[in-house]
């Protein structure tokens, strides 16, 4: 028989107490999310951290990335932008080719992984030769080596982010303070 | 056997180490055994005699057994005793207990309620800020989502004030109801302390008289061991006198004045 003595001190709690144990836990989350939509809200892109996939030698493979999408700030050759490709989900970190600009400041742009032989027009939408600034989601600024890797696990294996969260919450849950 | 019979013999009393007239090391084995047995066995001995025909008139009731229930509050608390918080934690409650039942005071939940709407609304920005964020994509939220975090991060500070200042380590605050109806409640508060890795417990309680609004305290600081066995169970009897002598020390000097 299960011994269920981890749950002692939760059955021993009065209704108040039990709101608060649910109410620390929303605190957790809810600080972790206002962080992350703070973040969003100060750097302008929608999504300011990017774990990198692979940009050799100049990025490597779970890196993390900070991200801004000013747009005051124009977008010049050379620079690593990431960028969403319409349709698909997974933003793009490539560094900037070619720049067409008009007048009136509408651009339109052509990326290249630093370690692929050709340039990314294979990866575009069909029939689609340029990027334009829609579909950047962001500009690097700076960036931390490895982290990214937890983060790369996590989604390879969906089950262990479940069984981590799972914990995590359910102890939260049940210790007191 | 004979614990029962002086159980069911007598009201107060909680086995047979009381009658030794409040010897604090009995049962624990110490040097000064010889003479202490001997007065433990001649106070029990007259009990036995007088009480065994209570015995027979009221037979001892067989355990009932009340299934798997959610609320263990008649267990005996138990709990890591290498854990500070949760020692604390423990104290705190059996306190509260004390105070509660025996002294039949009532519980005012204000600062506690503070609290939780504090957390409460603080939780609202923030399922604010989710739903529309996920109704109106990034940059169209983008005010919306600016208002919330800063509100958030705003109750946070509140909150941390509130505990700080407001709630400081008190536990509970109780009110004891006027006999007579006329003057307002008297106030009881508990407030406790314990210092990471330390083993001194400080408990304090408070007096606010309600007709003449002054304050008294008292407190005790004593280590934890004295309170808890060997596996970590927190010996009530150890710890209820305790309370009860803080609370009639402040109770004394009501009377006096």
């Amino acid at each position: 028989m299960l011994s269920l003595d981890f749950l002692d001190d939760v059955r021993r709690m009065n209704k108040r107490q039990l709101y608060y144990q649910v109410l620390n836990f929303g605190m957790i989350v809810s600080s972790a999310l206002m962080i992350w939509k703070g973040l969003m809200v100060i750097t302008g892109s929608e999504s300011p951290i990017v774990v990198v996939l692979s940009m050799e030698p100049a990025f490597h493979r779970g890196d993390l990335l900070f991200l801004t999408n000013r747009v005051e700030d124009p977008i010049r050759v050379g620079e690593i932008v990431v960028f969403r490709i319409e349709g698909r989900e997974i933003p793009i970190v490539h560094r900037v080719l070619k720049i067409h600009e008009k007048q009136n400041g509408h651009i339109k742009f052509l990326t290249k992984g630093d370690n692929n032989a050709v340039d990314d027009r294979g990866l575009y939408k069909q029939g689609q030769h340029w990027l334009e600034k829609k579909d950047v989601v962001g500009r690097a600024r700076g960036f931390v080596p490895y982290i990214g890797i937890v983060t790369i696990l996590m989604n390879d294996y969906p089950k262990f982010k479940y069984a981590v969260l799972f914990l995590l919450g359910l102890f939260v849950l049940v210790h007191r303070e | 056997m004979a614990a029962a019979a002086v159980q069911g013999g007598r009201s107060g009393g909680s086995g047979g180490c009381s009658g030794a007239g409040g010897a604090s090391n009995c049962g624990t084995g110490s040097g000064r055994s010889g003479l202490l047995d001997k007065r433990q066995a001649l106070t029990i001995l007259p009990r036995l005699d007088s009480s065994s025909w209570a015995q027979a008139v009221l037979p001892p009731q067989p355990p009932k057994y009340l299934g798997w229930q959610w609320k263990i509050d008649d267990k005996p608390v138990k709990i890591d005793k290498w854990d500070g918080s949760a020692v604390k934690n423990s104290l705190d409650d059996s306190a509260k207990k004390v105070l509660l039942e025996k002294y039949k005071y009532v519980e005012n939940f204000g600062l506690i309620d503070g609290r939780l709407t504090i957390c409460t609304i603080s939780c609202f920005f923030a399922i604010v800020a989710l739903i529309w964020d996920y109704m109106h994509p990034f940059p169209e939220s983008k005010p919306v989502l600016a208002l919330c975090v800063i509100s958030y991060f705003v109750m946070m500070g509140i909150l941390t004030i509130y505990t700080s200042y407001k709630e400081k380590s008190i536990f509970l605050v109780a009110h004891r109801k006027d006999p007579t109806g006329m003057d307002p409640d008297d106030i009881w508060q508990l407030s406790s302390s314990l210092k990471r890795f330390d083993d001194k417990y400080t408990l304090k309680l408070t007096f606010i008289s309600g007709r003449t609004k002054q304050q008294r305290e008292a407190e005790f600081t004593k280590s934890i061991a004295k309170f808890f066995d060997h596996s970590g169970t927190l010996v009530m009897d150890a710890y209820e006198p305790e309370i009860s002598r803080l609370h009639d020390s402040l109770a004394i000097e009501r009377k006096i004045k």
